[in-house]
């Protein structure tokens, strides 16, 4: 019974939440610009898309950013868990405090402080400064993941490891890495949306010459927000359902 | 027959690499243009690109404020070789330095922009700009909810009748324009008296005020959440595309004209190329293909003529000089925008 | 000698550690104590009107928040994020727990169904959203249909509709720890506590939320420090009505291109922030303390 409830819940969130979603798919068929009233059926919006190339640029730039971030984010965050939760050394308490901050920060401060120390530095803007912002703000919500799972983690079982004679990387990656994975997954998750979707930082860490996705949208508003944006949306939303259920189907079929 | 087989292999090879190395010893000029996104068809690069082969490398910036505290911030490196800011930009980034003076001597096809929209006070004798679009900031009003017979004017707004129903842009000086016009004070005052009280003005206006909205001034119309209030033409032309109820008003008062501009930063890169692409635009089949693509109007008075006859006479789009009596171009307002902002915030906090 | 004085740079016995630890701090010293410094800086300088700021130290910045307008905008913002946040934890709780109950294989799939939605840009969501909120859109229209209603009712540019964007927005920030967490409690503890007898309801209070609280706390620190900046919703769905802390911010900074003043309103705000956290943590812990006893 109360099992069935707790479905019930589960798949009454899921649909919550792919109510606007549902919304912005279906509009990208909307044969008119609007989306309060229907023109009926059309794929033009689609072939608008395909025929813009910069747009398509962008997401391509975006994504290839969103990966990059999620990666490099869940490795550097996962590192700096570690070290708060098992290493003693000191000025702990300040990198936590700076990991607050970064999280406290209003992203127009973040921009363009930033932006003023790449300058001082002398460095090119473009898709590096773009990382090295988008990792940064990233950091803390990696971190906090990580740490939520590593703080309710026996370390008699690393201590066991390293008594054993496993180095320090051989316990992380042999003991310590299999039992957070979820931490690491969703700490990729994270940072893979926060950097899809991030406007402000971006606007002032791209150099010339280097569009991202974002920063396109926004701007669009001020002609009226095309349905391209839409279409856009739903491909995007295809591609990972699709990419999902076969890494499913592919990681079940391996364990049977 | 393996071994020719890998010589062709590594002809190619060879060919691919002596073309690749052709490529490097003259370097495909490129543009660096910073411009809002989808202000400027894709056609129209290609086609630039075509006639000089300059490739135009197009980013994006999402409000004036941010294009202006970047090009204040990016050194020589990093910079832009076009940027297109709206009309007290231009002024405010001409005071400052940041402009370098537009050669006209290299624009062959200056004398096709429309002398209306020439030599206004935020760039006199356009030293440094050169107009792209333009529009206007006038009053929607929803013939569908409410009547539109005898509304002409801002102070209209005011009305009871509209509470809870009247719109307004998220722009200080777009709502404080209205407020200063209908005391009758310029919207372009730098006195804190006018401004004071033209804040109390506005604060009438407040319990009528259903939504602030500077991204997309049409949608609450069409979402059926505000009858009366600001919009831009542009947003109009397109509202009624869904909407045709909507009616777009010239204010008594005056309207408020902006213009997007051309501008070259000082630190430019390719000035050359800037003002042989400043030139390709004044083309009047390209400027026409531009305003129909765009659906913002026009400067370029043959472009004009060429553009169907429904668009060229719609007065939304193209205003008649009688709908233009009291408009005004803003200008930048100097220190006076910090007197502007606290009363915004003010207005907003509801104090 | 030598190795005695890099022995604390670089500890060549646990190379793997000294390097961790060099990569944080570097990275956080670079990218975020420069930065900010900067920040902090500024925000004790003067405004200069042709180049952002002017070289002469002033504490005015600071004085001039301390204006009941800007303690009304603080108050207002947090009382939304922090509504944001109990309700991300009310929805979040139970659906971390409910997916965590799921066969093992299914789990990873179902987390990736919770993030996917987010992967189309946000402006883009929250338009959706206002389709259905709006006077013109589907809810309204619905209720219109079926006779529930014969009005449109004001839903769009309500606090209610801020709320509700905030909550859609922040969402999986209170799930993905919580989710990690519920992942590895340990079965063998509920069951013990069942076996000894305690009922269910005592179960979950004194072994699963103990067991889930750092989950809690990551969830709602990751929802509730960026709802206090999220602006655009408050613009979008709230109809830019209220004022909130991120609003003043962004404005000061390229609307007014007052940096000093819009420097020192972050540094004020994240020392606000922290104050209040680091009280409220007290006030818990004291508590404890005294049940404790």
């Amino acid at each position: 019974m109360s099992r069935w409830l707790l479905r019930g819940y589960l798949a009454l969130v899921y649909l919550l939440l792919y109510l606007p979603i549902l919304v912005l798919v279906v509009f990208a068929f909307n044969d008119n610009r609007s989306a309060y009233s229907w023109g009926g059926f059309s794929w033009r919006w689609f072939e608008a898309l395909f025929n813009n190339r910069s747009l398509m640029d962008a997401a391509l730039n975006s994504l290839l950013l969103a990966a990059s971030t999620a990666t490099l984010t869940m490795i550097i965050g996962t590192l700096t868990a570690v070290a708060l939760q098992r290493y003693r050394f000191r000025g702990k308490a300040a990198l936590q405090g700076m990991l607050f901050v970064v999280m406290m920060s209003p992203e127009i401060v973040m921009a363009i402080s930033l932006l003023a120390l790449f300058i001082l530095l002398g460095m090119q803007l473009g898709f590096v400064s773009l990382l090295l912002a988008h990792i940064t703000f990233c950091l803390p919500f990696v971190v906090i993941t990580v740490y939520a799972q590593l703080s309710g983690f026996d370390n008699r079982l690393m201590e066991a490891a390293r008594d054993l004679g496993a180095s320090e990387w051989q316990t992380l990656r042999t003991v310590l890495l299999p039992m957070i994975w979820p931490a690491l997954l969703a700490g990729w998750l994270l940072g893979f949306t926060l950097s899809l979707d991030d406007v402000v930082v971006s606007t002032f860490m791209t150099g010339p010459g280097f569009d991202v996705l974002p920063l396109r949208i926004y701007s669009m508003v001020r002609i009226g927000l095309s349905p391209e944006v839409n279409a856009l949306g739903a491909l995007l939303l295809l591609l990972s359902l699709i990419s999902l259920m076969l890494s499913h189907l592919i990681l079940t079929r391996k364990r049977s | 027959m393996i071994r020719s087989a890998k010589g062709l292999l590594g002809a190619l090879l060879l060919g691919a690499a002596v073309a690749l190395a052709g490529c490097s010893k003259e370097p495909e000029q490129v543009l660096y243009l910073y411009n809002w996104s989808e202000y400027m068809p894709q056609e129209v690069l290609d086609a630039f690109r075509e006639e000089t082969g300059i490739r135009v490398a197009y980013t994006t910036y999402d409000s004036n404020e941010a294009m202006y505290a970047r090009l204040r911030l990016l050194d020589d490196s990093n910079a832009y070789d076009l940027a297109v800011p709206s009309t007290y930009y231009v002024n405010k980034m001409r005071n400052e330095g940041l402009l370098q003076p537009v050669d006209k001597q290299k624009l062959t096809r200056f004398a096709n922009l429309d002398p209306q929209l020439l030599d206004q006070g935020f760039d006199p004798q356009n030293q440094y700009s050169v107009p792209y679009l333009w529009g206007s900031t006038g009053m929607a009003v929803n013939g569908a909810a409410v009547s539109t017979d005898g509304v002409t004017k801002w102070a209209d707004l005011w009305d009871p009748k509209y509470k809870g129903r009247v719109l307004l842009t998220n722009d200080v000086r777009e709502v404080f324009h209205i407020g200063l016009r209908v005391l009758g004070y310029s919207g372009n005052s730098t006195s804190e008296e006018e401004i004071a009280a033209a804040y109390e003005k506005l604060r009438e206006l407040m319990p009528s005020v259903r939504a602030f909205n500077s991204d997309a001034p049409r949608m609450p119309y069409l979402e059926g959440e505000a009858d009366i209030g600001l919009i831009w033409n542009g947003e109009a032309v397109m509202a009624q595309e869904e909407l045709p109820e909507l009616a777009y008003v010239y204010p008594e008062e005056g309207a408020v004209i902006w213009v997007d501009n051309f501008v070259i930063p000082k630190n430019a890169r390719n000035v050359e190329a800037a003002h042989k692409f400043i030139d390709f635009v004044l083309q009047p089949e390209v400027a026409a293909q531009i305003s129909e693509e765009i659906g913002y109007a026009t400067p370029n008075l043959p472009a004009r003529e060429l553009l169907p006859p429904e668009v060229r006479e719609n007065r939304t789009s193209y205003p008649t000089e009688d709908d233009l009596e009291n408009a005004e171009f803003q200008s930048d307002v100097g220190e006076a925008l910090l007197v502007y902002e606290r009363y915004w915030e003010l207005l907003k906090a509801g104090h | 000698m030598l190795t005695r004085l890099f022995k604390p740079l670089f500890d060549l016995k646990a190379p793997f550690r000294s390097g961790v630890l060099w990569l944080i701090w570097g990275w956080l010293i670079l990218l975020v104590l420069l930065p900010n410094l900067l920040v902090i800086g500024v925000s004790f300088l003067e405004r200069d009107p042709q180049d952002f700021i002017r070289f002469s130290v002033t504490l005015d910045n600071y004085r001039r928040l301390f204006d009941p307008l800007y303690l009304g905008v603080f108050l207002r913002s947090l009382h939304m994020a922090v509504l944001a946040t109990v309700l991300c934890l009310l929805i979040g709780y139970p659906f971390a727990w409910g997916v965590s109950r799921v066969t093992p294989r299914w789990r990873p799939l179902l987390m990736f169904l919770l993030i996917v939605p987010f992967w189309t840009n946000s402006l883009v969501r929250t338009y959706a959203i206002k389709v259905l909120l709006a006077g013109n859109g589907l809810i309204n229209s619905f209720l219109i249909d079926v006779g529930l209603i014969s009005q449109p009712v004001q839903l769009l540019y309500t606090e209610g509709a801020v709320i509700i964007g905030l909550i859609y927005v922040l969402l999986p920030f209170m799930i993905l720890p919580l989710y990690s967490v519920f992942e590895q409690l340990r079965e063998d503890l509920l069951a013990a506590s069942a076996d000894l007898g305690a009922s269910r309801w005592r179960t979950f209070r004194h072994v699963v939320i103990p067991m889930t609280m750092p989950g809690v706390i990551a969830g709602c620190l990751l929802v509730l420090l960026p709802a206090m900046g999220m602006f655009y919703i408050a613009d979008v769905l709230g109809g830019s009505r209220v004022l909130l802390v991120g609003n003043v911010i962004k404005s000061q900074f390229l609307d007014a291109r007052d940096w000093p003043f819009g420097a020192a309103a972050s540094v004020l705000l994240t020392v606000a922030m922290a104050l209040l956290l680091l009280a409220y943590w007290q006030s818990v812990r004291r508590v404890r303390q005294q049940v404790a006893l």
